[in-house]
């Protein structure tokens, strides 16, 4: 295929007038795909609003049934891979092509310690019946502590609500780690320069809203 | 080639926000441990807030980007207000309508607690029963 502009750059598109073009197109393009991610979430932040402020004694008793420990772990964990994406396209608009892989296998190890940990917290709430809807079933007793306690009016809805926020956000996290072994794959066979970046600030723009998502869920669900 | 260079942040810029980030969450689980009444939602609203800000405007390098997307995310956090508060205006004043009697929110609030309990056949004979 001939190209009309023989003068731009290999990854510039036909369709484009420049790499800059190209480049802000498929940046707004990310930036209204987040805003129907926000408002994907937004209704079960609706849920959660409409519950805590029906039944506020179920929320104070219940979300001590999350450890704050373990979710602030993984704000941690989540703001540290936020932290390297931002590094690595720092780095690749520098035209350090190393510098991006090793922040990129970084954001990667972290989204999957974020996982992990949800892994154990997932697995200690099914062991005790603190499950959604006809399940929620609080039984056994752990480190002297009777999970029977929680069985309080609208527990079930609780953790309805719990497990479905955490839950999506969980896949979202999934679904980060496919793209950055994408991109991971790409950078190391070379495809990113400081001219050429683009699946990498729009990979990170998607991780970053990860991010946020759950800046909100853990106050709103371990802490108040 | 390009008329405009994009916006790098420096390395000391990126790692400030991060200092911050982490501050800022060890000060939200620091705060959680007092009871402040109504002011429990609100502060750490606020503080997820102000992190959330920080990673759009820094990390999210909104603050030197085209202005388009700011207005798009503008947009979109609009519609989630709405969606909020119209919602709320519904949830929260059932039943403060004049010709809604005492006994229909008592009911309301029976079934409602039977079928939080897990006891939905109570609920539905109940309901069956009206």
């Amino acid at each position: 295929m001939s190209t009309p502009h023989s003068d731009q750059p290999a990854h510039v598109k036909h369709y484009f007038v420049s790499s800059e073009q190209q480049f802000d197109a498929a940046k707004m393009g990310m930036w209204l795909f987040l805003v129907t991610e926000i408002l994907l979430f937004s209704g079960m932040f609706v849920a959660y609003t409409i519950y805590r402020s029906w039944h506020p004694e179920t929320w104070a008793a219940l979300s001590t049934a999350l450890d704050w420990k373990l979710g602030g772990l993984n704000t941690i964990v989540l703001l540290g891979s936020s932290f390297t994406v931002a590094l690595g396209i720092h780095h690749i608009q520098k035209g350090n092509k190393k510098g991006l892989i090793i922040n990129l296998i970084l954001t990667f190890l972290f989204a999957g310690v974020f996982l992990v940990v949800k892994y154990f917290e997932y697995s200690a709430k099914i062991e005790h019946g603190l499950l959604p809807g006809a399940a929620f079933d609080p039984h056994g007793i752990s480190y002297g502590f009777d999970y029977a306690t929680y069985n309080v009016p609208y527990g079930p809805q609780f953790f309805s609500i719990y497990f479905v926020m955490t839950g999506i956000h969980g896949f979202h996290v999934l679904v980060g780690m496919g793209l950055f072994a994408w991109i991971t794959r790409k950078a190391i066979r070379g495809d990113f320069s400081a001219e050429y970046y683009t699946p990498v600030e729009n990979c990170g723009l998607y991780w970053h809203l990860v991010d946020i998502i759950w800046i909100f869920l853990f106050p709103l669900l371990y802490l108040i | 080639m390009s008329h405009t260079e994009h916006h790098i942040t420096s390395l000391k810029t990126l790692s400030i926000v991060f200092g911050a980030l982490v501050f800022l969450t060890v000060f939200t689980v620091f705060t959680a441990q007092f009871d402040l009444g109504a002011f429990n939602v609100p502060l750490a609203l606020a503080i997820a807030l102000t992190k959330a800000s920080l990673v759009v405007l820094i990390f999210m390098a909104l603050i030197w980007d085209n202005k388009v997307n700011a207005v798009i995310l503008a947009v979109g956090c609009l519609f989630v207000v709405v969606f909020i508060s119209f919602i709320l205006l519904d949830t929260e004043y059932r039943g403060d309508l004049s010709n809604t009697f005492e006994q229909t929110l008592m009911d309301e609030r029976l079934e409602a607690e039977r079928a939080a309990m897990g006891d939905t056949e109570a609920a539905e004979s109940q309901a069956a029963d009206h």
